[in-house]
């Protein structure tokens, strides 16, 4: 007899717990801890000698890329970059050794968010062999040093349900919704200018971004009662006027970010026409945007 | 602002996103690293630097830890100066688990922490002939060998398990209340 096991890609999740998002002291604590685990300094002024934002951007693209190849849990992404922008507020960093510490934090937020996670081997075949499993364990105990084992940070997707549970939006769009929500927090996460905001802000904005972009608050105004915003900002104790400009940077981002997608879906194209000659091309190419986010089709 | 308007756009597809992950899923199923993802960004990465970088970090975070807890972990002796009082207990009044976890002086970084495993001797327990165990201190090297495997679990082996803190080899009395808020960082 043979003995098959039907278990092998199943991922076990827990189901959302009703008891943990529809307590209103669960999000109060978020938001009451989420400060804690924001990056200490905008380290670009000062901690930092060698590395520009593009670097992090890069980097970021990169573990994003990595993230949606290997099907991470939603999370893992904005979780290791709070990881790289907490180490980097504090450590001074060479631009050789970004990849290895983007790879450190994919390695621990997978550590810490699922079931299965990502293998040193797999990270090191990501940055083609460019650091050796033995360094990323190396530098997995650095960079758990300097977050001080402190891994449990807030994240925006952990206020993701408890928004979109106190809004009134229709059933049938709500996972269509908390797809969008999560594609802007993943963008925001590869831009620096959002790394100091807390987490509950880019949330909030994400929603709000995410309602519009569907012209979910334009079908029934008078559903809303007060405007989104104004209902929004209530929901995490944001200024309005802040949750507005945040909202508005997260819709500037996306345009800037899908005509950059554009750009390079077209250079992508005359260089297939073009023909194997244009390799130089496809190692400059930074690859710059989500690839989740280009595939928003609007 | 023109440009906003862009993600107002009526659309027919928005839908693209949520199929994205399967998409992506299939269009590179398991292979790693067959796809654009897989590049080296910053060039090569210089290894000795990097060993140098990182033994420095280790020192750094031992003399951070013998700083806060009022404890010289190297010499194995409370400092003088100190916000804790220590009081040493015979060796024999801690569980057998954390006996020989003690760190001697005179031994260098790397082996203090490859040597600090467990290895009960004589006790008539059965114990796996490598510890496998998560709680034991692992240095990079030792884990680097059986890495990614996930540990069997193993029953009955007689040893309950817990968290090694450092009050189980000095009781702790704190003498000075005063402790900075902890944040994040």
């Amino acid at each position: 007899m043979e003995l098959l096991c039907l278990e092998m890609d199943t991922i076990i999740r827990a189901r959302p717990d009703p008891n943990l998002l529809c307590d209103d002291r669960v999000l109060q604590s978020l938001l009451t801890i989420e400060e804690r685990f924001l990056p200490q300094y905008s380290y670009f002024k000062g901690v930092q000698k060698d590395i520009q934002p593009f670097m992090r951007r890069m980097v970021a693209t990169w573990m994003l890329e990595v993230c949606e190849e290997q099907k991470c849990e939603e999370e893992v992404f904005p979780l290791a970059m709070n990881y790289l922008d907490r180490f980097l507020a504090v450590v001074p960093t060479k631009k050789c050794n970004l990849q290895l510490l983007g790879a450190v934090c994919m390695f621990l937020a997978s550590k810490l968010k699922e079931t299965r996670p990502l293998t040193a081997e797999k990270l090191c075949i990501y940055t083609d062999n460019s650091i050796r499993p033995q360094e990323l364990l190396e530098w997995e105990l650095v960079v758990l040093g300097k977050l001080k084992w402190n891994l449990a940070a807030v994240t925006p997707n952990d206020f993701i349900e408890h928004i979109v549970r106190r809004l009134p939006l229709p059933e049938d769009k709500l996972a269509l919704i908390r797809k969008h929500v999560q594609t802007f927090i993943a963008l925001c996460a590869t831009d620096f200018r959002f790394a100091m905001y807390p987490p509950s802000m880019i949330a909030t904005g994400s929603v709000g971004a995410a309602i519009c972009g569907l012209q979910l608050d334009s079908a029934d105004q008078s559903q809303w009662g007060d405007s989104l915003t104004d209902l929004l900002a209530k929901i995490t104790n944001t200024e309005v006027d802040v949750l507005k400009e945040c909202q508005e940077q997260i819709e500037r981002v996306l345009v800037s970010s899908l005509r950059e997608g554009r750009q390079q879906q077209q250079q992508q194209q005359q260089q297939t026409q073009r023909g194997p000659s244009g390799k130089g091309l496809d190692e400059l190419d930074q690859s710059s945007t989500p690839t989740d986010v280009r595939d928003v089709n609007l | 602002m023109k440009d906003l308007s862009w993600t107002r756009l009526p659309s027919t597809d928005n839908c693209g996103t949520m199929d994205t992950r399967k998409r992506i899923g299939h269009r590179i199923g398991h292979r790693i690293g067959k796809g654009p993802a897989r590049r080296n960004l910053f060039g090569p990465v210089d290894r000795e630097q990097l060993q140098v970088e990182y033994q420095a970090a280790l020192q750094e975070d031992l003399e951070e830890a013998c700083q806060r807890w009022g404890f010289d972990f190297i010499s194995d002796k409370p400092l003088e100066r100190s916000d804790f009082q220590w009081h040493a207990i015979p060796a024999n009044k801690v569980p057998l688990l954390y006996r020989s976890c003690m760190l001697g002086p005179g031994r260098t970084e790397g082996q203090r922490t490859a040597e600090a495993a467990v290895k009960p001797k004589g006790q008539g327990r059965v114990e796996p002939p490598q510890s496998d165990k998560e709680n034991i201190p692992c240095s990079p090297e030792r884990c680097a060998l059986n890495m990614e495997k996930t540990p069997e679990r193993r029953e009955n082996t007689g040893l309950k398990r817990k968290q090694t803190n450092i009050t189980d080899f000095y009781q702790a009395k704190r003498r000075v209340v005063w402790m900075p808020l902890k944040s994040g960082e």
